[in-house]
């Protein structure tokens, strides 16, 4: 059977996967910096001059976000895939 | 620049008669870093304090307890001393300000202990209340044993159970039944252990006497009273700091100048009648301080310079040559982020420079808004007014610097606050006609607005400036541009890698595992860049290029393993794909403030007016209100991650490349004091 869809759906389809791709790496960096947030905050209660080094560490998994982006962006401005395929 | 100061090893030597002039013209000039002595050498043994050492730091652990009491903080000096005058109010300020200080705080201290034990008393006395017992009814028996707290479940009757004979008062407290039970002494134990079954827990009741609220009302009297006396010796207390606060800490520093000196031959080898001291000085201040040195004491002692080789050997020995970085003040701030991961190795690259040239440009290309830049710039200007500390300063230069690229950039991207806002109406629209003859040619860019130059096509015809972040032309630009960045970015710091290890004679590490990182990175950004313009050829040859890198980390050090690296080396170039993210957030942002505020509100609350003319007075207001909200929160995001984005850009992606992999080195700080509250 084949598969048929219109532009427009493929095209829903693959804004659906940008939004996963940067909402799920968001997730994930999220999950990543709970732990050193908590840890920071203990840090910084006992020295506060540890604030600055403490939010860079934070900043360490947020790459995570930046490949999920860097996914979303090129799905939605970069990648026609559908191109050919897509037919009236 | 690039290179920290050349430092020559330096050995003074001369009779220990001369050791305090010696000292004293050393801890003046400043120059010599020294080299403790470790009493490795039997000949030698650890010199011993000259003069009163003893009398300076007995003086200064007195001084830094009295400037305890008074809270006294390291801060800009507002007024600098002569250093006679310190010394002769030395004593009246130890002695008679001091007892005066330390006075006051102990009786502050004592005060609050009272006060303290008051509010005890009070507390456990509240709840005795709700029995009918004066005071002096709660002790001093001998054949009765009491028990006074709070009971959940009500106790006469199992008390009586184990005790006939029994005294059982209750009155009900909050949440709980209050009780006081008197029992005979020897019934003591078992009356304990039946109230425990009722969730007992005993309250002790002070020994006072008389009814309850008239204990409590005079304990509450006598507090006030305490508080009353508190009051003026705390203002007497800060009085006191302000008037001696610069004098004190002058006296600290010229007393931790003294014990400075007088501990300084701790650091020395000695012989019975001779002393030598080893250090570091920069290489083009060795005459200088020969010249001072032997002029002091009349050429009684040899100073002389260490051959390289010889200080060679004892850098493979473990000992560390001290880094003074070298850099023009334009660049000094930027020795903060430098120090703030760690201090260059002798031989090491010092990445101030690099950190100048490539930090503020990212910063920019974050933050990009003309409003925004103009705004911290001002922020900056007021802080540097406020902030005086050489830490502060410099910070707040790094950010100033930063500001003025993101005007720059602002220019580029044709924002203020926000895209969508202010730039069109300054400069004016692009007529609607050619906007969509633009468009139609997919080289839309933007809003179609006149840059500050007129229409401005870096290449005719082509609008690119002043772009819109949002379009999508924009976001392809400016992938490529952040990943072209990256590209340069890690590979100078490839580069220094590869000069660094050089330095350190580790040409296997050079050849095969930094120069394979560097092509395996320029190459694979001309890959994508000969699959994005379709230049098979350039593909197919940076492929071939990046396979011989592969091969080269596989003969590297590591072996096989190498190539675990190589994600990491693909994702370093990817992570500067942050140089568009964080500030695509950013432009969101303010262009949903903008949008709720020019789109939404103010229509809204003028019923429905569509044209800016009809707006009313007070949906005006309230959209300006939506408008500094949003935009002040952004700008504050705005000031923070811009900063913090490229700081990591540089410590994990540049730094990983060449910096600091021989463990961190060692600041030079020469035997000295840099006098702030003592006049010189």
């Amino acid at each position: 059977m084949a598969v048929v869809a219109d532009a427009g759906t493929l095209y829903g389809l693959l804004a659906v996967g940008a939004g996963l791709a940067t909402g799920l790496a968001g997730i994930g960096a999220g999950m990543g910096e709970q732990g050193i947030g908590a840890a920071v905050v203990g840090v910084v209660a006992e020295e506060p001059g540890f604030l600055g080094k403490g939010l860079f560490l934070m900043l360490l998994p947020e790459t995570l976000i930046i490949f999920g982006l860097a996914v979303s962006l090129i799905l939605m401005f970069a990648w026609t895939p559908f191109s050919g395929i897509v037919t009236p | 620049m690039l290179r920290p100061v050349k430092m020559s090893r330096v050995v003074v030597a001369g009779s220990k008669n001369v050791i305090s002039p010696v000292v004293e013209k050393l801890h003046e000039l400043r120059l010599l870093h020294i080299v403790n002595y470790n009493g490795s050498q039997p000949q030698f043994e650890m010199g011993k304090p000259i003069g009163k050492a003893k009398e300076y730091s007995e003086n200064l652990i007195k001084l830094r307890s009295v400037t305890r009491y008074l809270e006294l903080n390291k801060k800009f000096p507002d007024k600098a001393y002569p250093e006679s005058q310190v010394l002769s109010e030395l004593d009246n300020l130890l002695n008679n300000v001091g007892a005066d200080v330390t006075a006051t705080y102990e009786r502050i201290v004592a005060i609050d202990a009272e006060v303290k034990s008051k509010q005890d008393q009070i507390k456990s006395l509240t709840p005795l209340a709700v029995l009918p017992l004066p005071l002096e009814a709660y002790y001093g028996y001998d054949s009765l044993a009491t028990f006074v707290g709070t009971a959940t479940t009500p106790v006469d009757a199992d008390v009586a159970r184990v005790s006939p004979v029994n005294e059982v008062y209750s009155g009900s407290a909050k949440n709980a039944t209050f009780v006081a039970v008197f029992v005979p002494a020897e019934k003591a134990g078992e009356v304990s252990s039946v109230l425990s079954e009722h969730g007992f827990s005993e309250t002790s009741v002070p020994k006072l006497e008389g009814n309850v609220d008239s204990a409590i009302a005079t304990l509450e009297g006598s507090i006030k009273s305490l508080e009353g006396e508190k009051a003026p010796l705390q203002k007497k207390l800060a009085d006191m700091k302000k008037q001696y606060e610069d004098q004190m800490l002058a006296t600290d520093e010229y007393l931790s100048m003294q014990t400075q000196k007088t501990e300084a031959p701790l650091r020395f080898a000695e012989t019975a009648n001779a002393f030598v001291i080893e250090g570091y000085v920069p290489a083009d201040q060795f005459s200088r301080l020969k010249s001072e040195l032997e002029s002091a004491v009349g050429g009684r002692l040899e100073v002389s310079l260490i051959a390289d080789k010889e200080t060679d050997e004892l850098v493979e020995k473990g000992e560390d040559v001290p880094t003074q970085m070298d850099n023009p003040s334009l660049v000094k701030p930027y020795e903060l982020i430098t120090r703030m991961f760690a201090i260059p190795e002798y031989k090491e690259f010092d990445p101030s420079l690099l950190i100048f040239i490539f930090f503020p440009i990212m910063f920019g290309m974050i933050l990009g808004d003309i409003g925004y830049g103009v705004m911290s710039l001002l922020t900056m200007v007021l802080l540097k007014k406020k902030f005086k500390t050489p830490g502060w300063q410099q910070l707040i230069n790094v950010v100033l610097i930063s500001s003025v690229w993101a005007i720059i950039f602002g220019i580029f991207f044709g924002e203020i606050f926000g895209p969508l806002g202010l730039w069109g109406k300054v400069m004016g629209q692009l007529p609607e006609h050619e906007l969509e003859a633009v468009k139609v040619a997919g080289l839309y860019f933007g809003e179609g607005v006149f840059g500050s130059l007129g229409r401005i096509g870096f290449w005719p015809g082509i609008d690119i400036f002043p772009m819109d972040r949002l379009a999508s032309n924009a976001v392809l630009l400016l992938i490529g541009t952040s990943v072209i960045i990256g590209i340069i970015h890690c590979s100078v710091g490839s580069i220094l890698g590869i000069k660094t290890e050089l330095a350190y004679g580790e040409k296997k590490h050079a050849y095969f595992e930094r120069l394979p990182v560097m092509l395996v990175q320029v190459f694979f950004g001309l890959l994508v860049l000969g699959l994005v313009i379709g230049q098979m050829m350039l593909v197919i040859a940076s492929a071939i290029v990046i396979l011989v890198a592969m091969v080269m980390l596989v003969m590297g050090p590591e072996g096989p393993m190498g190539l675990a690296h190589m994600p990491f080396y693909v994702s370093n170039l990817i992570s500067y794909l942050r140089l568009l993210a964080i500030g695509l957030a950013s432009v969101g942002l303010a262009f949903a403030a903008n949008q709720l505020a020019f789109y939404v509100v103010m229509p809204m609350l003028s019923g429905g007016a569509t044209d800016s003319a009809e707006f009313t007075i007070p949906a005006i207001i309230a959209g300006l209100v939506v408008l500094l909200a949003v935009h002040f929160i952004n700008f504050l995001l705005g000031i923070l991650s811009p900063f913090m984005h490229p700081l990591r850009l540089h410590y994990v992606e540049m730094f990983t490349k060449f910096y600091s992999n021989h463990g961190g080195g060692v600041e030079y700080s020469p035997f000295g004091h840099v006098r702030r509250f003592l006049k010189a």
